[in-house]
């Protein structure tokens, strides 16, 4: 179905529609929170009243009332350490969360692509991906109800303030569900009857409200943890509530911490789906079917690399508010006793490319083209490798005496550099240099380049490598070692645009150079069955990753429900061991793991059909055949 | 091996294998904080220098900035009361200390009132210190506190210790670990006394005419109209009187009830 | 080596030459724009004005 098939005026008229009805569902949200918002005015602890027809009078008088003060004895105690349970129910509830959210956002760009190409492997893949998210959702919605009602159990006189806090703002938050739901199930279950022409446009449109539903959900959600770790809105001295619900979502690490996890819940979600094509692939039967699964696995290992690749700037977005809000608590997480989970986050981010980097490589036996660039793959495998040492190399070690005598200080004198940011900085900005460049000449093995002025582009392309190579090792060894605190901060903001250009002149100069170049044969399904294993990493790092993060967001609170105002009174109130930490996040990651063959099982389970059972009446008994 | 089992294989093993890398790093827990009760009456100037050391390295967090990483100086590897006195006669000093100790409790307080060269928030051109006032959260530290790690800072460097030790009164309690509420008023008399109302009001014992005389105010307004008038006293000015009465913007809820109740139950005892 | 593979090789040096001073360049010039967006200026030679 060609769109360019379409008179201009029906176009125009549905490009309308689509605007009118995203415009009216954000003016509907807008309004939703600007009615909150008039409910609860914002005087800095001026008590006001109102008095309405009957001249009963109502006050804002719960703004003034201070935030509680806990004591040991206020928290309930159900044999089973709190923070445990909420610990797991609330890391279940994120990852469902994440990937209801993220599968949405990229199945309805690839509907679109779908949709503009006429080709309908897109559509049929983008409709797959749907029935396994649809299947998560309802679990999202188990362990969402299952974490309120812990958390209203366990930490009463908390909610009971932070409810105070966001007031009818958890109402708009619920009845957005409802909304969602209601898109989410007429975008699944109408998708055949929506296919063509008009009725696709609706059905884009549907898409594109859902994920705005999505979107909205996320970022409220969002602005309780922030305001968690940095309330705003609230009385300094005694944690009265005198903001209205702007004041209070909007603090400082609420858009860092809304731009990261969009991010990040699409890099998840695309590993999600990957690992199903993987097993789909592993268990196919025919070519055809290995044909299909290997070009979904590799279609998501494509999102979740393209999702991950701005991930560190949101991460260091969301840090470097961390530091401007309160630098004790940034120092806390990178330089203080929660600095050791960063060397576990380098192992992991480095199991993460390494296992997309392998991916690539593998794939490029789908086409000959790839020979001429298989030289280059041990190059790129030592830089991944070497950045990986530098990165995991700690500062710090906790020596004894006997060996502080021996190093000669409290540092390795070789390795101690190597053991703060610049060095780091410099391992993983050439690594994600790196990756892109495995992706870039994945991308170029299956096509021969023929516009005429392809060496002055290639002369180019190569140039911004070196030189971006050279800047950032350049600004992490001179700003890093040889001048000031703040030169040396800001210089991985040099370091983080030079790897910015690579991406971006890559993906321009690649889009300019492929016009009109021949492709070469891609044999989709002709992949080492090893490669699969790649896709399986993918997510169950990505998983464990996310725990991981999770926790230090939580944990650098230290005694605090929320931050500098509320304080943590309970038995938990301690920064548990490593062990401790670790055991957890393996507990829930194999959990999420558990939960997900389920879901897989399910939408698997959804297209199968028994066949009736006949009996043969000759026989002197009954036969069963299928 | 089937796919399904090779798959969980695989994974439960990767799960594993990071859960193996936290096994192997140093173990540490952070403490919980804990009521430290401090008697007063017990300390010596050596408890006091250690309590400070104490507090340096643990509820303070000066330790976490001022090290030799870099972002914070490093207060143990220098003489702290000579430095003191060289910021002191720093030509860009315009704090309010005269020596060593002053200083230092002005840099816990105030910290952006001086801010030594190259350690200032980025882009402020160190006119702006990244370190949080002592005496907030999250660090809290009380006035004790804060002696005690001065004194624990001069005599790291053998200098003379100009703190006094604590002499134990009813007001010094250690390691504040909340704020108390604020505290609940007694009762409608000492609330009208509190807030001047008998400065211009005729009521209790006052027959002041500057404003409406309340001993019988409920017979002229509602309990509605003279919570308004409390509130915004601009909204109704009765006839022959001018705007004049303040507003009250630290009263309670329960404290203008409490006024209210006895303004109108006042105009009963009266009928 | 024949006549025309001599400039085909100095052809190539120079579009090598010229795209390595561009890329140079570039990149120089967003070293200055990024540390002065930070309050951060550099002096001519990169190294730190303050």
């Amino acid at each position: 179905m060609m769109m360019f098939a379409i008179p201009i005026r029906i176009s125009l008229a549905r490009h309308l529609g689509t605007l009118l009805a995203t415009a009216a569902l954000i003016g509907f949200v807008c309004f939703g929170f600007a009615a909150t918002a008039s409910a609860q005015p914002g005087d800095r602890g001026t008590l006001i009243v109102f008095a309405d027809e009957q001249g009963a009078a109502s006050t804002n008088a719960a703004s003034l009332l201070p935030a509680p003060v806990l004591q040991r004895d206020d928290y309930p105690n159900i044999g089973v350490s709190s923070r445990s349970i909420v610990w797991v129910i609330a890391q279940m509830h994120l990852f469902f969360g994440a990937l209801v959210l993220a599968v949405p956002i990229f199945v309805l760009v690839i509907e679109i692509i779908g949709f503009r190409t006429g080709d309908d492997r897109y559509d049929d893949m983008a409709h797959e991906f749907m029935k396994v998210s649809l299947t998560a959702y309802a679990i999202t919605a188990l362990f969402g109800g299952t974490l309120a009602l812990a958390l209203f159990l366990l930490y009463p006189q908390l909610m009971s303030y932070l409810t105070r806090a966001f007031g009818s703002q958890v109402l708009v938050y619920a009845g957005l569900f409802f909304l969602e739901s209601m898109l989410l199930y007429i975008y699944y279950y109408g998708w055949n009857a929506l296919r063509y022409g008009n009725r696709k446009w609706v059905h884009l449109t549907l898409g594109l409200l859902l994920n705005a539903v999505g979107t909205t959900l996320l970022v409220v959600a969002n602005s309780w943890t922030t305001f968690m770790m940095a309330p705003s809105g609230v009385d300094p001295e005694t944690g009265a509530i005198v903001g209205n619900i702007w004041e209070v979502m909007k603090g400082p690490l609420w858009n860092p911490l809304n731009l990261h996890r969009l991010i990040a819940n699409v890099a998840f979600g695309g590993a999600v789906v990957g690992a199903y094509a993987a097993f789909k692939f592993l268990s196919a039967t025919t070519p055809e079917e290995k044909a299909h699964y290997d070009w979904m696995g590799y279609s998501s290992n494509f999102i979740a690399i393209l999702a991950f690749l701005p991930l560190p700037f949101a991460g260091y977005w969301l840090t470097a508010e961390i530091y401007a809000y309160s630098q004790q608590m940034g120092i806390l997480a990178m330089g203080g006793i929660l600095a050791w989970l960063f060397v576990i986050q380098a192992v992991l981010i480095c199991t993460i490319l390494l296992a997309a980097n392998y991916y690539l490589w593998s794939g490029m036996a789908r086409s000959e083209g790839s020979e001429r660039y298989r030289w280059a793959i041990k190059y790129i495998a030592t830089v991944l490798i070497l950045g990986f040492l530098v990165w995991v190399t700690p500062h710090n070690v906790i020596y004894t005496a006997a060996e502080a005598v021996k190093l000669g200080g409290g540092n390795h004198p070789v390795l101690g550099p190597l053991g703060i940011m610049p060095a780091k900085n410099i391992a993983v900005f050439l690594m994600l240099i790196c990756t892109f460049l495995s992706f870039q000449l994945y991308r170029r093995a299956d096509k021969v380049i023929a516009v005429s002025w392809q060496n002055w582009g290639n002369a180019l392309m190569a140039s911004i490598y070196i030189v971006a190579i050279l800047n950032i090792i350049f600004a992490g060894v001179y700003y890093g070692y040889f001048t000031n605190t703040v030169y040396k901060v800001g210089s991985s903001v040099i370091q983080v645009m030079s790897t910015l250009v690579v991406i971006v002149a890559g993906v321009l100069i690649d889009s300019l150079m492929f016009r009109g170049a021949r492709t070469l044969h891609v044999s989709w399904g002709r992949v080492a069955d090893r490669s699969q294993y790649a896709l399986f990493a993918l997510p169950i790092t990505f998983t464990w990753l996310m725990a991981l993060m999770g926790y230090v967001r939580s944990s650098v609170r230290t005694h605090w429900h929320v931050y500098t105002v509320v304080r943590d009174n309970s038995a938990d109130n301690f920064i548990p061991t490593l062990q401790t930490v670790g055991n957890m996040v393996t507990l829930v990651t194999l959990l999420f793991l558990a939960f997900l063959l389920f879901i897989f099982w399910i939408a698997n389970l959804s297209g199968t059909r028994q066949l009736p059972i006949t009996v043969d009446a000759d026989a002197a008994g009954a036969r069963v055949g299928t | 091996m089937n796919v399904l089992s090779r798959t969980l294989l695989f994974s439960v093993a990767l799960v594993l294998a990071f859960s193996g890398v936290t096994y192997m790093l140093p173990q540490m827990e952070g403490p919980a904080p804990k009521q430290q009760v401090i008697n007063v009456g017990e300390l010596t100037m050596e408890s006091f220098v250690a309590l400070g050391k104490e507090l340096y390295a643990g509820k303070g967090a000066c330790a976490l900035c001022h090290n030799e990483l870099g972002r914070a100086p490093d207060m143990l590897a220098f003489n702290v009361t000579e430095v003191s006195l060289q910021r002191i006669a720093d030509p860009r000093y315009e704090g309010s200390a005269v020596d060593a100790e002053g200083y230092l409790r002005e840099s816990m307080l105030r910290p952006t009132e001086f801010v030594v060269a190259g350690f200032g928030t980025k882009g402020s051109n160190d006119s702006e210190s990244p370190m949080p006032a002592i005496d907030k959260a999250p660090a809290q530290l009380s006035a004790l506190e804060i002696d005690a790690i001065i004194a624990f800072l001069q005599e790291k460097d053998g200098e003379p210790i100009s703190v006094p030790l604590p002499v134990a009164t009813a007001e010094t309690t250690a390691a504040a670990e909340s704020l108390p509420p604020p505290a609940a008023s007694q009762g409608p008399e000492e609330v009208l006394t509190r807030y001047g109302c008998a400065a211009c009001h005729s009521i209790l014992a006052s027959e002041a005419t500057l404003g409406p005389d309340l001993n019988d105010i409920a017979a002229r307004q509602s309990a509605a109209e003279i919570r308004e008038s409390i509130v915004n006293p601009a909204a109704v000015v009765g006839d022959g009187f001018i705007v004049m009465m303040p507003e009250f913007p630290d009263m309670t809820i329960a404290e203008l009830e409490m006024i209210v109740a006895y303004l109108t139950a006042a105009a009963d005892d009266q009928t | 080596m024949s006549e025309t593979t001599q400039p085909k090789k100095a052809g190539q040096i120079i579009t090598w030459l010229v795209a390595i001073l561009v890329a140079l360049a570039a990149f120089y010039l967003m070293n200055h724009a990024v540390m002065s967006m930070q309050g951060l200026p550099l002096n001519w030679n990169l190294t730190p004005a303050q």
